[in-house]
């Protein structure tokens, strides 16, 4: 057991800092208050990203023939920990290296994968995820959205919806159902749709979460080349399993929500609040939540970090970064009063992006069916 | 960062967990407390397989005295071992000033009995600013009858001999103390959910095992993220020497965890979790004396805010 950083960890770290303190604009603040979705930090993770790839570092972690330099897997999440920190300047680019990369070089093919993988190391590309429908959020293994193979296309026909990024993104990640007459998990197969293709629409859906957040991508017939077949058909689901492994902990959520933590308790000290014992509980016991995920996030990378197969560990860390992000959005209204109710105020802008972390990448509740299953091996329901 | 035991981690506590199925577990710890006694057999086979000196000088090892506390605390060992074996070296620096002594920890701001006082050959008195170590001679410690899972007492400390050559920190004692909290804390939150979780895969009721109600299962996925939570915070806390805010953090989640297992694990073991004929009682009423110790929850949480931003 070992809980300090390798001196090339902690310099790697280190060059990051250097890197973003001399990179980030001085708007930064306002470009990143909407999200990684926003029009203003996705167009502006264009150039960031680009010159986090010129440096090397935005796929360091993956292995050199796909643009990678074969880093320790550390150097990604200490890259990903430093970006959530100060809001996520890849904007929706960390999708791409954390687990769309990944799966492409597991289950792509030669073609596909020199197609695919070098925009995505060169930062130039932005991706959506076409999992939810209508019908299928939570259970997502019942997806209706169909892809009938014609000559060298799959017809797609079918509506996903909550498809953050959409607006913005060159490709879609999208999961289909290729047999029509099979059920669940059976069936279904991966696409890589280019987004131009004719027959696609992308309509916003209004939220209280912000502009342009979710969004209903509807495939009206649309002819998706069969090269973009990701694995095998009809086995799209060890895809699915895959990908969500590294989705679940891709996002150093905890890390922003412990930099906001930080604004928080200097605003209730400027605000008067620093002899009040209640604020002072309020924030510790907030502080000691986005620990407690930074652990347990560390716990799930140590085990990635030495390939071994992915574990129920990664649910617990999941639970435990949602746990401290939804305490710190309502911490952040509850400091800030009715301030906090005026749109992209601090408040309001920490609270609207807390809001969605129990339901993204699968509502908590699955996770606790997988920890129970799992982790704790108790009997099926 | 290596979140997996090296090979020597492995053999300590494959040994110290072979010393405490022999000389621990719940039914020694029911045993025991029949009569508010302290396990001095567990505390001497300790003591002849030298794990109970891994925090000595020259080269003190907190990470490994940690994870021998809380094996401890998970086989419900009646001994302070955490104490004086993790709390008093870590505040002077590797030294056992009392030698093999027992030790009682004692919060002066907090009046009231002392876990492990009974058996107790030195108090160490942690007072806001300073310590005072005692000689506990005859007639200083009151027992006091206890369903807490500790032996308790009462200090007449007006009785005791004060040993005034010993120097303590008092912010050395208070962070090893907090931390040390915590190691018993998540001993003794394993031990009433492992016993919780296995109760509830067995016990059938409407023609299926309750464990495999989503409704209980939710609730014990939570008690788990908060168990596992606690425990990889203490351990990062001790491998770093207890720091003050890490040992605050630590103590902060594992207290409130601490809350959350006990009523969940009673709740969902039902009218035979009450009963001494069952196991669960033997760590979960522990869990509220620890709970209690140096100001609780609220007292942490501030003690991490004051160290993180500064605050009163």
């Amino acid at each position: 057991m070992e809980f300090d950083w390798t001196p090339a960890d902690a310099e790697h770290r280190e060059r990051v800092r250097a890197f973003l303190a001399e990179t980030l604009p001085a708007d930064w603040e306002s470009i990143s208050k909407g999200g990684p979705g926003s029009d203003a930090q996705a167009a502006f993770s264009r150039d960031f990203c680009a010159s986090l790839a010129e440096r090397g570092w935005l796929t360091a972690h993956w292995p050199s023939e796909f643009g990678g330099r074969d880093a320790p897997a550390w150097w990604h999440s200490i890259l990903g920990e430093e970006l959530w920190a100060i809001g996520e300047p890849r904007g929706p680019q960390y999708m791409n290296v954390n687990w769309i990369g990944p799966a492409i070089m597991r289950f792509g093919d030669a073609e596909q994968k020199a197609r695919y993988l070098p925009p995505i190391a060169a930062g130039q590309q932005l991706w959506c995820q076409g999992f939810s429908e209508p019908d299928a959020g939570s259970d997502l293994a019942a997806l209706r959205t169909r892809a009938t193979l014609d000559g060298d296309a799959y017809v797609v026909l079918g509506t996903k919806i909550w498809t953050s990024y959409a607006n913005h993104a060159e490709h879609c990640f999208l999961l289909v159902r290729t047999d029509p007459d099979s059920k669940r998990q059976r069936g279904i197969s991966v696409l890589l749709v280019p987004m131009d293709l004719p027959g696609i629409s992308v309509r916003e859906i209004p939220s209280v979460v912000g502009d342009r957040y979710f969004h209903e991508v509807h495939f009206e017939s649309v002819r998706v080349p069969s090269s973009c077949l990701l694995g095998p058909e009809h086995r799209g689901w060890d895809v699915v399993l895959y990908a969500l492994q590294y989705e679940r902990v891709g996002a150093a959520r905890y890390a922003r929500a412990a930099r906001t933590l930080d604004r928080l308790a200097e605003l209730a000290q400027e605000r008067g609040q620093a002899s009040d014992p209640l604020v002072a509980e309020k924030l510790g016991r907030a502080r000691a939540l986005c620990e407690a995920a930074r652990i347990l996030t560390y716990r799930v990378i140590d085990e990635r970090a030495k390939q071994r197969p992915p574990s129920s560990l990664t649910q617990i860390a999941r639970v435990a970064g949602t746990r401290a992000d939804a305490a710190i959005g309502a911490l952040s209204l509850e400091i800030m009063g009715t301030e906090g109710l005026e749109y992209g105020s601090f408040a309001d802008a920490n609270f609207r992006l807390s809001m969605t972390a129990g339901v993204a990448v699968g509502a908590t509740e699955v996770q606790l069916n997988l920890i129970a299953a799992r982790f704790l091996e108790l009997p099926r329901d | 960062m290596d979140f997996e035991l090296d090979n020597e981690q492995r053999l300590i506590l494959e040994s110290v967990e072979k010393i405490l199925a022999d000389c621990a577990g719940p039914a020694r710890a029911i045993e025991l407390q029949r009569e508010g006694a302290y396990d001095g057999e567990l505390e001497t086979a300790l003591r002849a397989s030298g794990f109970d000196r891994l925090a000595e000088n020259p080269a003190p090892r907190w990470l490994e005295t940690a994870l021998v506390a809380i094996a401890i605390a998970r086989a419900a060992g009646v001994t302070a071992f955490t104490a004086g074996r993790f709390v008093v070296p870590g505040a002077t620096a590797g030294d056992f000033p009392f030698g093999d002594a027992v030790v009682a920890l004692v919060d002066a701001q907090r009046p009231g009995p002392v876990r492990y006082a009974t058996a107790a050959d030195v108090a160490v008195v942690l007072d806001a600013d300073r310590v005072r170590c005692f000689d506990l001679g005859p007639g200083a410690v009151r027992p006091v009858r206890s369903n807490y899972g500790f032996p308790i007492g009462v200090i007449d400390l007006a009785s005791a001999r004060e040993m005034p050559e010993i120097k303590i920190h008092a912010g050395d004692l208070r962070r090893y103390w907090r931390l040390g909290l915590v190691l018993e804390t998540v001993g003794a939150m394993s031990g009433a959910l492992d016993n919780t979780v296995a109760y509830l895969k067995e016990r059938r009721q409407f023609g299926r095992p309750l464990g495999s109600f989503q409704a209980v299962q939710h609730r014990l996925a939570e008690c788990a993220i908060a168990v596992e939570g606690s425990r990889w915070l203490a351990l990062e806390a001790a491998h770093g020497g207890a720091p003050a805010e890490a040992s605050a953090v630590a103590a902060s989640f594992a207290i409130e965890a601490a809350e959350r297992v006990f009523a969940d694990t009673h709740q969902l073991s039902g009218a035979i979790g009450f009963t001494h004929e069952h196991d669960l009682h033997v760590w979960s009423m522990r869990l509220q004396a620890l709970r209690l110790e140096l100001g609780g929850l609220s007292a942490h949480s501030r003690e991490v805010a004051r160290l993180r931003w500064g605050f009163a």
